[in-house]
């Protein structure tokens, strides 16, 4: 392993401490996943729903894939394919007429 | 002659030369990464276009989803990256049984995870007759989810082999811990495709 890694990466302490925060943004996907189809929220909805999403994402692939801590060679490259997967399939699902996924 | 030795010396100094700074196995493992959106994306856009296609028979995968059940699978694959993490940080502290421990843990995690995906496929067969063929937005829920679980069942197989390996006298050795650690890069993206796949397929998808 190189050196770096040992560097800057989290304590097993500080996992567990993403991992709750993970399974927190989980628990409240999952409940306004019930308000909404209890009051219909629309768009807000999938905003929300999609916020949060992302926001584990970034989490996952920050500390866990210690992405944050690597060299920006890795990042550019995980960042270029995912860029290059959205805009793609954006343009194709606009294209299709599926603008909105769902409650637009 | 000469030349040869030098060149024998030079290989055995510098195994891999790294024009990057990073080594080229986990940059290998980050391109391939990357690449797998364009997969998964595809796999989930077929999804979207299809989910809502009306005009066919049969049931349609957002009406028989189990919220409940598929939430609770989703938060087993997300503990899942945790123990993966904590099996690397183990291996980088030179404890050996933590990292068995924690490798385990992960391939059982993942081995909860692929049961739950064969007892819901198996009920939407069984109990709600949707199957691959039956629609196109079934045909869709299938492939995406089913490649999905091809990704989770490589790397319970690979976890497994590390485990296996790990359980040898001495241990993993620094060689093993670049294989860990890019089963773990692997693992980890497992689970952001699944992130992305419970909120657009599952959660979204479910009319209100």
């Amino acid at each position: 392993m190189s050196s770096e890694e040992h560097i800057h990466h989290p304590t097993p302490a500080q996992y567990w401490k993403i991992a709750v925060v993970l399974a927190v943004l989980t628990a409240i996907e999952v409940g306004l996943f019930y308000v909404n189809q209890a009051y219909d929220l629309g768009f807000l909805n999938a905003a929300m729903l999609l916020i949060l999403a992302a926001l584990k994402f970034v989490i996952v692939v920050g500390f866990f894939m210690h992405l944050r801590f690597e060299k920006s060679t890795l990042s550019r490259f995980f960042t270029a394919g995912f860029i290059l997967a959205f805009s793609l399939y954006a343009i194709v699902l606009t294209a299709l007429g599926v603008v909105a996924i769902r409650g637009g | 002659m000469a030349d040869l030795a030098h060149e024998t010396m030079a290989d055995h100094e510098h195994p891999e030369h790294e024009s990057t700074g990073v080594d080229n196995r986990k940059l290998g493992m980050w391109a391939f990464l990357s690449s797998e959106f364009l997969f998964f994306g595809a796999l989930i856009s077929n999804y979207l276009l299809y989910s809502n296609r009306s005009g066919f028979a049969g049931p349609y995968p957002s009406g028989i989803y189990d919220i409940p059940f598929t939430s609770v699978s989703s938060f087993v694959l997300l503990m899942s990256s945790l123990t993966m993490v904590l099996a690397h940080n183990a291996l980088s502290r030179g404890d050996q049984g933590g990292t068995r421990t924690w490798l385990f843990a992960t391939a059982a995690l993942g081995a909860v995870f692929l049961g739950g995906q064969v007892f819901e496929f198996t009920e939407f067969i069984v109990e709600f007759d949707m199957k691959l063929t039956t629609n196109p937005a079934a045909s869709a829920f299938y492939m995406l989810t089913g490649f999905h679980g091809a990704h989770v069942a490589i790397g319970v197989i690979m976890l497994l082999s590390l485990w296996g390996i790990s359980r040898r006298p001495g241990g993993l050795s620094e060689k093993h811990g670049m294989n860990l650690e890019l089963v773990g890069l692997y693992w980890h993206f497992v689970d952001i495709i699944w992130i992305v796949i419970f909120t657009v397929v599952y959660l979204l998808s479910v009319p209100s």
